[in-house]
């Protein structure tokens, strides 16, 4: 399969501290990575170096070459508001915008690029890729920050769907929410990966196991060991990838 | 362990009581003033509230009736062209406070802003006067306006600082990645965001020049009919009261305490509104 996204020795440092270590990875389009590895071991700012948010931090900076179907997202050209419109995200806490309704949360994005058109029908598909449709078709006018913390989530994810990125990304999706709105986000990735590529760093190696095609194990800032998710928590070829999914470390 | 070890003793109940019943003291006795304040204004005040102080302007000396409809629309227009000028400038300044707050301006932005809501009001009335009340030759409402801007800006921008600060970054980020620019994300999405704590700043930072009076005296000065254009002197409330309050006529003393009860009855329907308003916007969340 060819990839969709490409990192090519990848560089990622916050002022004086390396926190991505010459990082190289093929993600193959419609397939589901996910990013582990211990706290602090890089897999979170290699994510964000992947939309061009790691720049967003003051004195942060970043070097090497991230592909997005063959073009570079780094291109001195582009303006990296323009490139996150093709690479979704999801963060950690759901963070529906307050103030704003159900349906305005789910185009906003639209809204506020330029693209007005057809947003009842776009809110719809969004809700529906993102599995919500069905909960809150009746009450789009509710604000979003009515909706219990799972569904919330949902609809962070249908926001970043209502912009129909070809990737999505996702932070730690599901570690602040419980059990049962877990169920339903992993559920939902893997739907989703049908659509759409998804990259998911989680701190939960069941739930790499369990959603993803590839994983990739990430420590100290290097990439540790990438493979297929079968092989890779069955049968380790590096020791450190073992001790880590053994539960020896982490 | 003994259960006896997790009895409290007699004395330390006791100081524990005298210390809640010294504290519940303290706090009535900080009430009294405003209790007390608040009743001999209505008390003084209320007798004299009719139809005619809304719409009539003050008789003469000798004539019984009569009111200060001029001050009220005085003080109204005097307060709504401040807020036209200050609040959006305050706002836009608390913007910049908060969403740009590491460069080297903010810092000095800052601090201009912290020293001039520390400026007595009245040496900004005396600003007003040299900057607009000299120029033109004669006191106008205008001047008075600008000098209430100039007290409401500091207030604005400080509280839109400090309710942008308390929308979390998460928030701005998530709207960054859905690729948005910067400054729409700022005024769109974290401005909509904080707009019921702006809005009740706002609302508390005009109820407070509504009762200025020192910058008054030297820029829109005070008139005896109704205010008809922004370039000549207007009555306004706080004006009124100090100058009828010290008059030696019983007439205009009771148009001063009616006066003063309509302007703190503003203050405290303000007050109780936003906060009401504040209050069923916690509980929705």
């Amino acid at each position: 399969m060819k990839p969709i996204v490409e990192a090519k020795n990848l560089n990622a440092y916050f002022e004086n501290f390396h926190a991505v270590k010459n990082v190289s990875l093929a993600v193959p389009e419609k397939s589901l990575v996910a990013l582990i590895g211990p706290s602090g071991c890089g897999k979170s700012t290699f994510l964000r170096c992947l939309n061009r948010m790691h720049e967003e931090i003051p004195k942060a900076r970043v070097e090497g070459e991230v592909l997005l179907g063959g073009s570079s997202i780094y291109d001195r050209k582009l303006d990296p508001v323009a490139v996150r419109r093709s690479i979704g995200m999801v963060f950690q806490k759901p963070n529906p915008f307050p103030g704003m309704s159900i349906f305005e949360n789910v185009v906003v994005g639209l809204k506020l690029t330029g693209s007005r058109d057809r947003m009842d029908q776009v809110a719809e598909e969004a809700l529906k890729g993102a599995a919500l449709w069905e909960e809150v078709k009746d009450k789009l006018k509710k604000p979003g920050t009515s909706l219990s913390g799972g569904q919330q989530q949902r609809l962070c994810i249908a926001r970043a769907l209502a912009m129909k990125p070809p990737v999505l990304l996702m932070d730690e999706p599901t570690s602040a929410l419980d059990p049962i709105s877990t169920a339903k986000v992993e559920e939902l990735m893997i739907s989703l990966k049908k659509s759409v590529t998804l990259i998911v760093v989680t701190h939960n190696m069941q739930q790499a196991a369990r959603v993803s095609d590839r994983t990739a194990f990430f420590l100290m800032g290097e990439l540790v060991e990438y493979d297929e998710s079968s092989t890779l928590f069955t049968v380790p070829k590096d020791a450190k990838t073992e001790q880590y999914i053994t539960g020896r470390f982490g | 362990m003994n259960p006896a070890d997790f009895q409290i003793s007699i004395a330390r109940r006791l100081k524990n009581r005298f210390v809640i019943l010294l504290l519940i003291a303290l706090a009535c006795v900080a009430l009294i003033p405003l209790i007390h304040v608040l009743h001999y204004v209505y008390a003084q005040g209320l007798p004299h509230w009719n139809l005619n102080f809304f719409t009539e302007l003050p008789k003469p000396v000798g004539e019984s009736g009569g009111g200060l409809g001029n001050a009220v629309v005085g003080s109204f227009f005097l307060v709504l062209v401040a807020a036209i000028v200050g609040v959006p400038v305050g706002i836009l300044v608390g913007i910049f406070l908060s969403e740009y707050s590491r460069s080297a301006l903010a810092g000095w932005v800052r601090t201009s802003i912290e020293l001039l809501s520390g400026v007595p009001s009245i040496v900004l009335g005396i600003f007003a006067y040299s900057a607009i009340v000299v120029p033109i030759g004669h006191f106008s409402m205008l001047a008075g306006s600008f000098a209430l801007a100039v007290i409401l800006l500091p207030v604005v921008a400080k509280t839109t600082e400090e309710v942008l600060k308390l929308i979390p970054s998460h928030i701005r980020e998530a709207g960054l990645a859905l690729g948005i620019p910067r400054w729409k994300v700022t005024l769109r999405i974290v401005l909509i965001a904080a707009r019921s704590g702006i809005t009740t700043g706002v609302a508390l930072a005009l109820a407070r020049v509504a009762g200025e009076t020192a910058p008054l005296l030297f820029t829109a000065l005070s008139s005896q009919h109704w205010p008809r254009s922004l370039l000549e002197p207007a009555a306004s409330l706080p004006v009124q009261i100090y100058s009828f309050a010290l008059a030696p006529f019983e007439e205009w003393n009771h148009l001063a305490w009616a006066a003063a009860s309509v302007l703190v009855s503003l203050t405290l329907v303000t007050n109780l509104i936003m906060k009401w308003a504040t209050r069923s916007r916690g509980e929705s969340r």
